[in-house]
């Protein structure tokens, strides 16, 4: 489908659904709509604008503005909190952004059956200010906790720092109300009622419809888990003399089976490079100090003092030194909220530029984690020597099964890049460089992203390679849920389904 | 009324503490000011403000802690209680 300047007509008709006020056409509004933080080609910047904002309250309204879109053949991007990391809520072809902002009520808290019921427009760190008055909390906790919004977490299928003990989103999100494609209004679980947490009747669709990057419909409400509050919180950082030491000690602190373990965090020689310079907590740390592993735990008290003892024990007998309370505690706190972070990075000859924080994922085996960093580095290496606009910030690997954190990690390479030079020349190195470290993701039995998703410019290119005959059917559900293509085209290759169609 | 204090508006001068880092009040970190000259310039601020945020900072990590749970276990102390 082409791109159609959203005309007159449609404006009034958006205006007779929302009224006024909530139909945004100025400049303003739309510019700022049309990144989030993922790099972003900023010299082409025009090319994401969307044609019109619009701010629906109801699921009635949401529903009619898709179904206007079908009837004038226009683009429809879903957007939230704007947080992704993979260009989900980025318009590719303009047209209508539905902002879910205004969509945000608590509905109802269930402290019977443990639930609360949400309209995708609400915070995660808002609703457990609200949850805690209960003596529970919904415990999805993505690096951008402050900020990013539960539609968003739905659309993206998000990923949790303490997903090892609660659970990721796909896992926290019990059912949810969705508009189609079409403008169909449905509820989307396991089965049952909306809170029914496992069903075994019919399809288990709850998975199709999440992590779609708004490609499938548009969330409107979501009925959410309630665990326990946490009685204790604790938090054990460990310092290496090498990489190898420490990759072997996450191995044996994540396969502990301490039900309490909600991750565990493996820094390397390179992040430790890049915290040392910039980092209160790293800056005083000895010359020897190569790697750091971080852990956290969560639950009664009970349960958290004798787990942590042997946490101590396990991370001391694999060659880990404690780092004290003070860097344990507050690093910790301090990774519930990364996009608060003011960045700058270091140009080769070391002078300060200002630059934008962005990080590659993949989902790899434990086994595969040295491999894979090697590889890594050596990619981001080449396309700094090319274009020093980029500084290499480093890896981690996360402990990334839900309530089994020992097999996978989200592993991730953080880059630093001066935005504001970047040129087409430069723009398309990076563009390459993704494809890279997708490539070597894959290669050794991993996948391209587990926490932001696959969509972006470069390593969408390799989502057939790595799906295989997924993909087919995933064209096939995007011909049939949306023939018009109006629901965030262009995204994860999918308008290969219109072209085969037409064919 | 509080008056004018030079020692609340002039941070101490700098102590290197690493290649790339100095130090004004201790524990307090500031890139190395030659390193910013050319694309990014390194603000001068009164000491008040630096503390300011530093207390922010520890404020922000405290109510943190408390958004997630009731307590938080001490490392060094569980290190203490048991021969670990």
């Amino acid at each position: 489908m082409s791109a159609i300047a959203v005309s007159d007509e449609i404006l009034d008709e958006l205006r007779g659904i929302l009224g006024e006020e909530r139909v945004l056409a100025g400049r303003s509004a739309r510019f700022n709509r049309a990144r989030v933080p993922a790099p972003f080609p900023v010299h082409r910047w025009q090319d994401h604008v969307p044609d019109v904002v619009c701010l629906p309250r109801r699921t009635e309204e949401v529903a009619a503005i898709v179904k206007l879109a079908n009837r004038f053949r226009v683009p429809v991007v879903p957007r939230a909190g704007a947080t992704g990391l993979s260009d989900g809520a980025v318009p590719l072809r303009h047209g209508i952004l539905v902002d879910v902002k205004l969509m945000n009520e608590i509905r109802e808290i269930d402290l019977e059956d443990r639930t609360v019921t949400v309209q995708p427009g609400v915070n995660m760190l808002k609703l457990n200010e609200e949850l805690r008055k209960h003596g529970v909390m919904y415990p999805d906790d993505p690096a951008s906790y402050p900020c990013s919004l539960v539609g968003g977490r739905i659309g993206t299928s998000g990923w949790s720092l303490i997903g090892g003990r609660y659970g990721h989103t796909r896992d926290l999100v019990i059912s949810f109300e969705l508009v189609l494609p079409s403008g169909e209004i449905i509820e989307v679980g396991d089965g049952g009622g909306r809170k029914i947490r496992k069903s075994s009747t019919g399809y288990q669709l709850k998975h199709l419809f999440m992590g779609h990057q708004g490609t499938l419909g548009i969330v409107t409400e979501a009925t959410l888990e309630l665990v326990p509050r946490p009685e204790a919180e604790f938090s054990a950082f460990f310092a290496y003399p090498d990489y190898e030491t420490a990759w072997r000690s996450t191995g044996a602190l994540a396969r502990s089976g301490l039900a309490t373990l909600a991750g565990v965090v493996l820094f390397d020689e390179w992040k430790l490079a890049y915290l040392r310079r910039d980092d209160e907590a790293y800056i005083p740390q000895p010359a020897g100090v190569r790697a750091v592993v971080a852990t956290a735990m969560y639950g009664t008290t009970d349960e958290v003092r004798p787990a942590a003892k042997r946490l101590l024990r396990i991370g001391r007998e694999t060659g880990g030194d404690y780092l004290g309370d003070e860097i344990s505690q507050g690093d910790w706190a301090s990774r519930h909220d990364r996009y608060a972070t003011p960045l700058h990075g270091r140009l080769p000859g070391g002078q300060v530029a200002p630059m934008s924080w962005h990080c590659e994922d993949a989902a790899i085996n434990w086994s595969q984690l040295p491999a894979v960093r090697e590889q890594w580095h050596a990619i981001v290496a080449d396309l700094i020597a090319r274009h020093p606009i980029f500084d290499d910030w480093g890896m981690f690997a996360y402990t990334s099964g839900a309530h089994k954190p020992w097999g996978d990690y989200l592993t991730e390479i953080d880059v630093g890049i001066w935005e504001q030079e970047i040129d087409e020349e430069s723009w398309q190195a990076w563009v390459e460089t993704k494809r890279a470290i997708a490539e070597v993701a894959i290669r050794h039995g991993g996948s391209i992203s587990a926490c932001h998703g696959a969509c972006r410019e470069g390593e969408v290119d390799l989502v057939p390679l790595e799906l295989r005959g997924q993909f087919d059917v995933m064209k096939k559900i995007k011909r049939t849920l949306d023939p018009n293509n109006v629901m965030n085209p262009g995204k994860y290759l999918l308008d290969e389904a219109y072209e085969e169609e037409e064919a | 009324m509080i008056g004018f204090r030079l020692a609340a508006q002039r941070s101490p001068e700098p102590r290197r503490v690493a290649d790339a880092v100095v130090m004004r009040f201790d524990h307090v970190y500031e890139v190395d000011p030659a390193l910013m000259t050319e694309h990014v310039r390194q603000q001068e601020m009164p000491a008040w403000d630096t503390q300011r945020i530093v207390a922010g900072r520890w404020d922000y990590l405290a109510w943190m802690h408390d958004h997630w749970a009731d307590s938080v276990v001490s490392g060094a102390e569980l290190e203490a209680e048991t021969d670990l």
